[in-house]
């Protein structure tokens, strides 16, 4: 079986886009073959700063042919009444050069027609090659294109070579400039400039021989493996990112690595700023020692060892040089306390309808207070967090964060520290961005997780009150991550906090709002992230999650909690029970507000039984509600079920009389909005 | 690679090799422009000679202000005023990043025995409303060159585009004569960079970050800008130029002065860019008219 090699050989694609351009393009490859008949047993996928390549093994010869049944003339019009085919029929063998005992007759809605079977026999892989090729490359997606030459071709970075062999023979594949050919080419600057391919399968072998690792994982691993060394030998711990890594392997055909040292006086730094400056464009790997930063580093040149050790020592003065730069804005930045930077954020501009950060800052505030009262929080407790709101912002006109903007919030409690601001404080200042998404850590204070709160839910109420609702991927203001981060930090924190009231609360901080939006846009914006989030991040099943939140209520860690509850109950028959009569129940009652009853007006004896329990059951549940004990509430909940079930066989509801009627639609009202304190069971599968 | 490597033993060696290289590569090789600017790009021969259809490839040293990046003479590497190389080739030819590398050989760097990489940085002058595709070039982790793929200048689609490549002098010059600050490079034979450039540095830092005189820069900036918008409209783009270039580093000082507000900065840039696209709209318009070539 043949196979073909693709290579598109490029000028440097930037580290982090290579690997999604190489995937789509095997995607896409695979699609198309697929829509071209043309079969494969395997695909490979390679790439590297200067190459994408698809790898295809066990490539049918030819596309299976193509069988399509064609539709002729009607049965009455193409046939004779002795069934021979008429001129109508004989012209239309002719044209697909059949005869007479080919046609099939088939009903098609009321009438029945002539057929053919037509066969188009496959054409041979290298002629359907040949011709999908251009389009495939132009199909792939660029976040940004540009052009190199007149040719009109458009890419991510300039295309510089074609390699396209089915087997040992060249496809004479034309794209803008470009012709294909047989030559790859090696290393920069450590392989020949023209590799000669006598087939797809020594691609990657020859590659290697000229200092270029085609296969991602294998370049990952020898990064890991260098970085692992260095943590045995010096008894030091690598403190990665993804980002760093996707870097380094985006950025490296043959990673080599090199090991460098900074001066120890430069170990007074924050910790943060030195792995910043080291972590700064993906270019080193920083090393800790019992926690704190230690003064290697780890770099990787690309393609061949650093024999004479010339690499190192540039890498070792880019460093030092760094960290200088590093400690000039750390000592300019200290020079003004933080509280006296807070009033510069009136002129950084939040948000043209929102105001500057300084409105902002204010806003945090007055969420943080509403916070303190609902939370429970005691007066000093109150006094610091208000301290932390104030100064939480203030970070943002130091240059030390203009220069590492991922360094905000963490510097602002650096400084804060240094500007004699209390303990709790810095604390709460250094963690507030927490989570920046729902999977990222928490804050561990509780300063830190109020103010978090505060300013995330200041975030998606702006926007969204300025009209900014994010549509299918479009969320330019990142209103969906905020608001992710804001309910994963309440779940994972267990914080019992009402967020519908502070909303309300919040609503008259924006006063730009304009018309027609309102708190529940907001509410019901959070409240479909929380769906999401109880599915995927903590394997609540849909149903359960459409039961809870069939009553939205601002407290969002009580709907996680009665969705366990629920869920734990598993598929329990006496739930299933009170599931299958719940819809009767809701029916029932749509549209009977709640009112009160009079048991004296009940007449059978299924009513007062079904009373009696619900008097049982409220007390318990109304208990447990209060000691947020869910799965409490719905135990207590479960022997209604039974009086339930015989209340519906034996006593008709809707019967003439009034106020019999509306009596017993007022107490299954009750009964309703009892079981909607854990959810709406009717929607459960069970 | 090529080769006649030369040997570059001080600051104005190495532009006399980078010349004679680009030289050899048929570029005119260009004197830095007398009006103060922020980047080689700004110089009418990049600015004008990427515009229009015509062949072009021009080299020449650029010293380039950046008020805000003054250090006050006590940074050994960032510097208010430093030294650019600049060459666009229009059009680009396929073989341009070895060209380019080979222009490092040629300055006596030998590539074999560092770390060369192209990493990914897209350059935008809001001012200029020029934007490009390309990369930083570092070597050893220090960057030397920002390597552009233009396609906008002034607010015009380039057909054919160009690229330029912006050499940092200094911090090359720092990696081939092997010391840890620019004031420490010979310049020449005799004389130090620092003798020549330190009090300036530190004066002008003085100046720009605490001194300069934010109402009169203000009006300066004003005088510049109806200047530019008045040749503009009596069609003279290359004086209505030189004024939107003083806008641009008016603006700049503000800036390093700390006098302009984020709301403000928008409409700064905005007035400038409108000047640069009125040149760029005015250039175009000469070339269609002159049906001949108006070099920059």
């Amino acid at each position: 079986m043949p196979e073909f090699l693709l290579e598109v050989g490029t000028e440097e694609l930037p580290a982090l886009d290579a690997p999604v351009l190489a995937r789509a393009l095997g995607d896409k490859l695979a699609q198309v073959l697929k829509e071209e008949r043309l079969g494969f047993s395997g695909m490979e996928i390679h790439w590297t700063p200067r190459r994408l390549a698809v790898l295809v093994r066990g490539l049918a010869e030819r596309q299976a042919d193509l069988v399509e049944e064609v539709r002729g003339p009607a049965v009455a019009v193409g046939l004779d009444p002795q069934g021979n085919p008429t001129q109508a029929a004989l012209g239309f063998l002719r044209k697909y050069g059949a005869s007479p005992q080919d046609l099939k007759r088939k009903v098609v809605g009321e009438k029945e027609y002539l057929f053919l079977e037509v066969r188009t026999p496959g054409k041979p892989a290298r002629e359907v090659l040949v011709g999908i090729i251009p389009d495939l490359l132009r199909s792939l997606p660029c976040r940004k294109t540009m052009r190199w030459d007149s040719s009109g071709v458009a890419f991510l970075r300039p295309i510089r070579w074609l390699v396209c062999l089915l087997d040992g023979e060249v496809l004479s594949v034309r794209y803008g400039n470009l012709t294909a050919d047989r030559v790859t080419r090696g290393h920069r600057f450590f392989g020949p400039r023209e590799l000669v391919l006598n087939s797809p399968a020594e691609y990657v072998e020859k590659l290697r021989e000229a200092r270029v690792i085609a296969d991602p994982g294998e370049r990952e691993r020898m990064i890991r493996d260098a970085a692992k060394g260095v943590e045995g030998e010096h008894g030091v711990r690598a403190l990665w990112t993804e980002e760093l890594l996707g870097i380094l392997v985006g950025s490296l055909e043959w990673p080599s690595p090199v090991l460098g040292k900074f001066p120890s006086e430069f170990l007074d730094l924050p910790a943060p700023v030195i792995v910043a400056v080291l972590h700064e464009e993906g270019k080193f790997v920083p090393f800790a020692r019992n926690g704190e930063p230690a003064p290697v580093f780890l770099g990787f040149r690309d393609g061949k060892e650093d024999e004479k050790g010339y690499v190192r020592k540039g890498y070792e003065r880019v460093v030092k040089a760094r960290l200088r730069d590093a400690r000039f804005f750390f000592e300019n930045d200290l020079k003004r306390p933080l509280a006296e930077r807070v009033l510069d954020l009136r002129e950084i501009v939040y948000e043209a309808r929102l105001g500057s950060v300084w409105d902002k800052v204010q806003r945090i505030r007055e969420i943080c207070k509403h916070l303190v009262d609902s939370l429970g929080l005691d007066g000093e407790q109150g006094t610091l967090l208000d301290r932390a709101a104030f100064l939480c912002k203030a970070d943002l006109t130091t240059e030390m964060v203009r220069e590492f903007p991922e360094l905000q919030g963490v510097m602002g409690g650096i400084y804060a520290r240094h500007s004699g601001e209390p303990e709790e404080v810095a604390v709460a200042i250094e963690e507030y961005l927490l989570p920046r998404t729902r999977a990222d850590e928490l804050p561990e204070s509780t300063l830190g997780t109020v103010l978090s709160l505060a300013d995330k839910l200041d975030t998606v109420m702006g926007a969204i009150l300025i009209g900014e609702v994010p549509t299918g991927s479009r969320d330019p203001y990142g209103i969906r991550r905020a608001a992710n981060a804001l309910i994963s930090l309440i779940l994972r924190k267990g914080l019992v906090v009402d967020l519908f009231s502070t909303i309300d609360a919040a609503l008259e901080l924006y006063p730009q709002i304009p018309e027609g939006r309102d708190a529940g846009t907001v509410k019901g914006f959070l409240v479909e992230r929380l769906r999401h989030i109880i599915r995927d991040d903590f394997g609540i099943p849909h149903d359960i999650a459409e039961a809870v939140l069939a009553v939205p209520r601002g407290d969002f860690l009580g709907a996680l909690e009665r969705a366990r509850a629920l869920a734990s109950l598993g598929r329990d028959a006496a739930l299933a029970e009170l599931a299958q009569i719940f819809e009767r129940l809701r029916n029932i009652t749509k549209g009977h507000e709640l009112t009160s009853f009079d048991p004296e007006l009940f007449q059978q004896e299924e009513e007062r039984e079904l009373w009696r329990e619900y008097l049982k059951a409220e007390g318990r549940v109304r208990q447990a509600l209060a000691n947020r004990d869910f799965a409490g509430a719905l135990e207590a909940l479960l022997p209604l079920g039974g009086p339930l079930h015989r209340y519906f066989e034996k006593v008709f509801v809707m019967v003439e009389d009034e106020r019999i009627r509306e009596n017993r639609l007022s107490f299954l009202r009750a009964l309703l909005s009892l079981f909607l304190e854990i959810g709406d069971l009717s929607v459960l599968s069970v | 690679m090529r080769n006649g490597k030369k040997r570059v033993a001080t600051f104005q060696d190495l532009v006399l090799a980078l010349h004679e290289y680009w030289r050899d590569q048929g570029c005119v090789i260009f004197e830095p422009y007398d009006v103060e600017k922020g980047a080689g790009t700004f110089n009418p021969a990049t600015f004008f000679g990427c515009l229009g259809p015509d062949p072009w490839r021009v080299a020449y040293i650029e010293p380039s202000r950046r008020p805000t990046d003054g250090r006050y003479g006590e940074n050994p590497i960032r510097l208010r005023l430093h030294h650019q190389y600049q060459v666009i080739l229009k059009p680009p030819p396929p073989d341009i990043q070895d060209l380019y590398l080979g222009s490092l050989e040629y300055v006596g760097i030998e590539l074999r025995d560092h770390d060369v990489k192209f990493s990914e940085d897209d350059w935008e002058s809001p001012t200029l409303g020029a934007w490009g595709v390309g990369w930083q070039v570092w070597l050893d982790e220090m960057e030397i060159t920002q390597f552009t793929y233009f396609q906008q200048m002034g607010g015009m689609d380039l057909d054919p585009v160009s690229v330029e490549l912006t050499y940092g002098l200094e911090r090359i010059a720092i990696f081939l004569q092997g010391v840890e600050s620019a004031f420490e490079l010979n310049w020449s034979a005799d004389v130090k960079y620092g003798e020549i450039w330190h009090e300036k540095e530190r004066q002008f830092s003085i100046y720009n970050f605490e001194r300069a005189d934010v109402e009169r820069i203000r009006k300066m900036f004003e005088l510049a800008e109806a200047e530019a918008k008045a040749c503009l409209e009596a069609g003279l783009v290359f004086p209505a130029y030189d004024h939107t270039l003083h806008c641009s580093h008016l603006f700049n000082v503000l800036d390093a002065r700390g006098a302009i507000s984020v709301a403000e900065r928008e409409s700064y840039i905005a007035r400038i860019r409108e000047l640069a696209r009125g040149c760029a709209k005015g250039y175009l318009k000469l070339l269609e008219e002159c049906r001949a070539r108006v070099l920059a």
